[in-house]
């Protein structure tokens, strides 16, 4: 059956600026098991790109992890199983080192900038490898160079040599999947690494993920806010909203019987064959100011089914069935909890 | 890589021309010429031998009754074969005052260069790591500092400094005994002991004109730094479980330093003007008080030769940086950029 | 995944609220980012309060910049005292005479016994301020106009140093503006020649400034320097040398427009301009100087200083401006005679206030340019 490998409780990350506090994240739940595909969904902005560089431990000053778990279940060789919570890591410390590139490795979204212009494919490749096994430079510049190969790459042993400027957007990203592979990882977080590409190469890029996936076996996070892509490759979604996952299921739940306005509004915007242009809906107004997140539930403001009480409370996690959740008060008991607080109170 | 030195090679040539052209040009712009000066000095003398005839015939013996081309002509023709033309003053060639005083002149520049790089590089790289922390801000102070006191103020505080609290030796570039006497190992030890204060006052000062002393390239490397660090490729290097130190050294600085070395290059003319005004100021003998002296009397060939040598330095040093350049930066290199 | 206008909104005051953030004027944005910059503000002040004595020199010095004394001849700098108890509120220590008894040389040493009052707005040397309002007001002087009163020492000349800086603030602080003025006008020229036209005239306008900063600035402004006749007038002079300091510095402005222009060339919005077939004139005119504002006066800013650093080197060097004038500079060039630094350091007065200039229009510079980019 499947396996736990990444569990993700009530994730926090705030960004403490001039400005004010900007909660990039705002409790977030997540599981990711073994060998599976999770998209994680949502507009530009909405914090899924800090997310997933947190589980590296991966954030940039002025933001911080406030609170939360990101428990990784290790396995070790001889079968057992060791907790980590990468929350709690050093961000410069070994443990987490020791995770990044070997357990966990993560390929972004600009494969243009992603690689030093400085340094030779090889160079960047071999590093990868040499910083996790005891591999001597030619062992390791043959790993390389076989790894180029699995990501299909023609000649690897002469553009091993080259340096990524001289290479076109797809195969840098494949150089850049390769370096990410090289260490044959558990997890791998794909931070839109499509995005940049054209749509030929896009599909090709997806494709070569989904078949090293079968291959090693590894899981993978994928970040996206393309629809089409999640209907392709994810086994489950998280539906982002600012910092909030606002619906999680499996992809069949999220497409075929979505619960959040968000998810409806999010698949009515994506348009189809043979639909009249009319029957497009974009959604309603603009993502918020981070500063100004609106009280209640945050996609209010936009939201078609709003009420009155949406812009008062939060609402809270409700379970569809097993494995689906939301969070919007169409689903929830507003009354019984009300009642709770008032009994708490 | 060769077509890349080839035009820079080009270049540096061309400039040097175009500099001569300038340079020149300059020097023929005050009105009247060593002639009519001298002609003035016998005048107010009472010498009764100045007359006009005098006058032509003296012309004529500098060659100065030629048109300006032929003169320039001339000159860059004998300048091509390393004669620089006749000091009216010294009554000696020009080459010879020019290769007496500009060694001593180069080895000032060159070592503040040096103190520049050596302070300014590890200063803007803590600055930019360490950012908004107190040592940033106190780096960044001094740096502010340094911007505005001008080399030749510095010089001043230092001889004020260097009379108030004896030391009177260390102005000057050797002690006494040494001043003639040929160069042994003693001598030369003695002029390191003299060296390192004009050395610091051009390198730390605030240059005239130009990009050049400590300040400004610690705050142009730190700049570049803290672009750097934000950059995606650092992300990815991080990801691979890179540790930070070393990640540090290999990504985001030696990208910051591609920009830090084509922008050293330019430092070196205005450490040479730093290092003409504090040699005047502390009466060093360099070129910076020859100079001075010969842009004063007209001493035209001398004046001409120190600009054009000055010059040619540059270049010479903005070629090095370009090529030093081409070897941190694959993309020049490959005649990419 | 882009973002349409909202058709209609839900909750009007929301939107308002966050239209103050979002919809600001660029300009308001700067000021914001400006304000927070403490030294940038702190430097704003010193330098208005700077060229608020420049422009009332008359009335701030406490005697005219021409008003000399035999008596008083290198006379060290009097402090002066305030609330100091059985004193006057505010006086300086009286001057005394000591004569060296083995080289019978005289100097001035601070008598501690005896007070000189000092007072605002006291009667003093008559002037007319801009040369148009007669009067004899001063800021600070003594009581008594006999007494000595040398806050910042005299000169070989019984010269007051501190009313000359004063006066001299006049000149040195006014040849930088005029000089980074003249010097912004090539450089928007040439820069905006190279960055908008591109091709051949910018290679060509690039070489030439690169040419330019090859030579090195000191011994180029010295030979150009040296070609102004002795004889000129001091109004002459002070135009030639701010035309010569301008001729060389306008290459860093011109960097900064033609590097500014290229990147503009490459925004949506000046395309969309084009494609929407906006005449050239109203395209540099209404899109990219009001784009580039900003960057150009924060530029211009950064270049006052080198210029006044670059007029106070000429002039000590005695190829600048000459006396009569007085400037930082030319004022500096006291220190120049042979002892002056050992016996009489506060010659070197003329050269804090340089640095105090300097420092500041650095850091004003410094924040402005932070602030030219508010949607960093």
């Amino acid at each position: 059956m499947s396996e736990l490998l990444l569990e993700v409780k009530d994730l926090k990350i705030h960004f403490f600026t001039d400005e004010g506090v900007v909660k990039a994240v705002e409790g977030i739940d997540l599981k990711i098991e073994r060998g599976k595909t999770v998209c994680l969904v949502g507009e530009s902005g909405c914090g899924k790109s800090v997310t997933s560089l947190s589980f590296l431990q991966i954030i940039h000053a002025p933001g911080k992890i406030v609170s939360g778990e990101m428990v990784y279940y290790r396995q070790t060789p001889d079968g057992t199983t060791w907790e980590i919570d990468l929350a709690k890591l050093n961000p410069k410390g070994r443990k987490i080192r020791e995770i990044r590139g070997a357990e966990i490795s993560m390929i972004f979204q600009e494969p243009m900038t992603s690689l030093s212009p400085l340094y030779t494919v090889g160079n960047q490749i071999i590093e990868a490898i040499r910083l996790h096994s005891k591999a001597t430079k030619d062992e390791a510049r043959k790993q390389a160079i076989e790894m180029l190969h699995r990501v299909g790459i023609p000649n690897p042993d002469r553009l091993i040599d080259e340096y990524p400027f001289t290479l076109s957007g797809g195969m840098r990203q494949r150089v850049m999947i390769a370096m990410a592979l090289s260490c044959n990882p558990t997890m791998l977080i794909a931070d839109e690494p499509t995005t940049a590409l054209d749509v030929t190469t896009q599909a090709e890029i997806l494709d070569l993920i989904q078949e090293l996936q079968q291959q090693y076996g590894m899981a993978v996070l994928f970040i996206t806010h393309d629809l089409g892509i999640v209907a392709e490759v994810a086994d489950d979604v998280a539906v982002m909203y600012l910092g909030k996952i606002v619906e999680r299921g499996s992809v069949d739940d999220i497409f075929n019987a979505p619960k959040h306005p968000y998810t409806q509004a999010l698949l009515h915007s994506i348009p189809k064959v043979a639909m009249k242009r009319e029957d497009l809906e974009p959604i309603q107004g603009m993502v918020p100011s981070p500063f100004r997140r609106p009280n209640g539930c945050s996609f209010h403001p936009r939201c078609s089914k709003a009420m009155d009480i949406c812009s008062q409370i939060v609402p809270a996690v409700t379970a569809i069935d097993d494995d689906h959740t939301v969070q919007c008060l169409l689903y929830e008991d507003v009354a019984s909890r009300a009642e709770v607080e008032r009994a708490q109170s | 890589m060769w077509k890349y030195i080839a035009r820079r090679s080009f270049y540096m040539i061309f400039t040097v021309w175009v500099i001569s052209i300038i340079t020149f040009v300059v020097i023929q712009l005050p009105p009247g010429d060593y002639v009519s000066k001298i002609m003035n000095q016998m005048l107010q003398a009472g010498g009764s031998s100045a007359t006009p005839h005098l006058e032509e015939a003296l012309r004529a013996q500098y060659g100065l009754d030629q048109p300006m081309y032929v003169q320039y002509l001339k000159w860059l023709g004998n300048v091509l074969q390393g004669n620089f033309g006749h000091s009216f003053t010294y009554l000696k060639d020009a080459k010879e005052i020019i290769w007496q005083r500009l060694p001593m002149s180069f080895v000032l520049a060159f070592g503040s260069l040096i103190l520049v790089i050596v302070l300014s590089l590890p200063l803007g790289i803590y600055s930019a790591v360490n950012k908004y922390s107190i040592g940033d801000y106190f780096i960044t102070f001094m740096a502010f500092v340094g911007l505005a006191v001008p080399s030749f103020l510095l010089a001043l505080i230092c001889l004020y400094l260097s009379y108030k609290y004896g030391g009177q030796a260390l102005i000057g570039l050797f002690s006494p005994q040494y001043v003639d006497a040929p160069w042994t190992w003693a001598k030369f030890l003695d002029l390191l002991r003299h060296l390192w204060i004009p050395v610091i006052i051009v390198g730390l000062g605030s240059s005239v004109g130009g990009v050049g002393g400590t300040a400004i390239q610690l705050r142009v490397m730190r700049a570049n730094l803290m672009d750097e660090l934000r950059k995606p490729y650092v992300d990815t290097a991080r990801a691979k479980g890179m540790p930070e130190g070393r990640l540090l050294w290999k990504y985001p600085v030696r990208h910051a330093m591609v920009p830090f070395f084509s922008n050293i290059g330019w430092a070196l003319p205005s450490l040479i003007s730093g290092e003409v005004l504090v040699a005047i100021v502390l009466n060093l003998p360099t070129s910076g008080p020859i100079l001075l002296q010969a842009l004063m009397d007209q001493d035209m060939y001398v004046a001409a030769g120190f600009i054009l040598v000055y010059s040619i330095l540059t270049v010479v040093g903005v070629f090095i940086s370009d090529l030093l350049l081409a070897w941190i930066d694959p993309r020049i290199r490959l005649g990419r950029m | 995944m882009t973002q349409k206008q909202p058709q209609h909104t839900r909750d009007p005051r929301e939107e308002t609220k966050s239209l103050e953030i979002e919809v600001a004027s660029q300009w308001k944005l700067m000021w914001w980012k400006f304000r927070k910059h403490k030294l940038a503000m702190a430097s704003a002040v010193i330098i208005i309060i700077a060229y608020a004595i420049a422009i009332f020199a008359e009335f701030v010095a406490p005697v005219a910049s021409s008003t000399y004394s035999k008596d008083y001849v290198n006379a060290p700098p009097q402090w002066p005292h305030f609330f100091q108890p059985d004193k006057p509120i505010l006086y300086v220590n009286a001057l005394k005479f000591e004569t060296d008894p083995n080289s019978f040389k005289k100097t001035w040493t601070i008598d501690e016994e005896t007070e000189i009052p000092l007072g605002f707005f006291v009667k003093g040397d008559p002037y007319k301020l801009w040369g148009l309002i007669p009067s004899d007001i001063h800021l600070i002087g003594t009581q008594d106009p006999q007494a000595p009163f040398y806050m910042m020492g005299s000169d070989a000349l019984g010269r007051d140093v501190f009313s000359r800086i004063v006066y001299g603030s006049r000149v040195s602080l006014t040849v930088c503006l005029v000089g980074t003025t003249l010097s912004l006008f090539l450089g928007m020229i040439l820069g905006g020649l190279a960055g908008f036209m591109g091709g051949w005239v910018d290679n060509v306008i690039q070489r030439l400034s690169e040419i330019l900063t090859t030579i090195p600035t000191l011994p180029l402004w010295l030979a150009l320097a040296a070609v102004v006749p002795l004889d000129w007038s001091p109004l002459r002079v002070y135009f030639m040398i701010t035309l010569i300091l301008a001729l060389i510095q306008w290459v860093w402005l011109a960097r900064v427009v033609r590097g500014k222009l290229m990147a503009l060339r490459e925004e949506d919005f000046i395309t969309a301009a084009i494609l929407d077939g906006v005449g050239q004139g109203r395209l540099i005119g209404r899109h990219m100087i009001p784009s580039m504002l900003s960057h150009i006066i924060a530029s211009f800013t950064l270049n006052i200083p080198g210029m006044i650093l670059a007029e106070t080197a000429l002039s000590f060097l005695g190829v600048g401006l000459r006396p009569p004038v007085v400037s930082w500079g030319v004022m500096l060039q006291e220190t120049q005679r042979v002892g002056a630094i050992a016996n009489y350091p506060w010659m070197m007065f003329p050269g804090l206030a340089v640095f105090i200039m300097v420092v500041t229009l650095n850091f004003l510079g410094d924040g402005l340019r932070d602030a030219a980019d508010p949607y960093q």
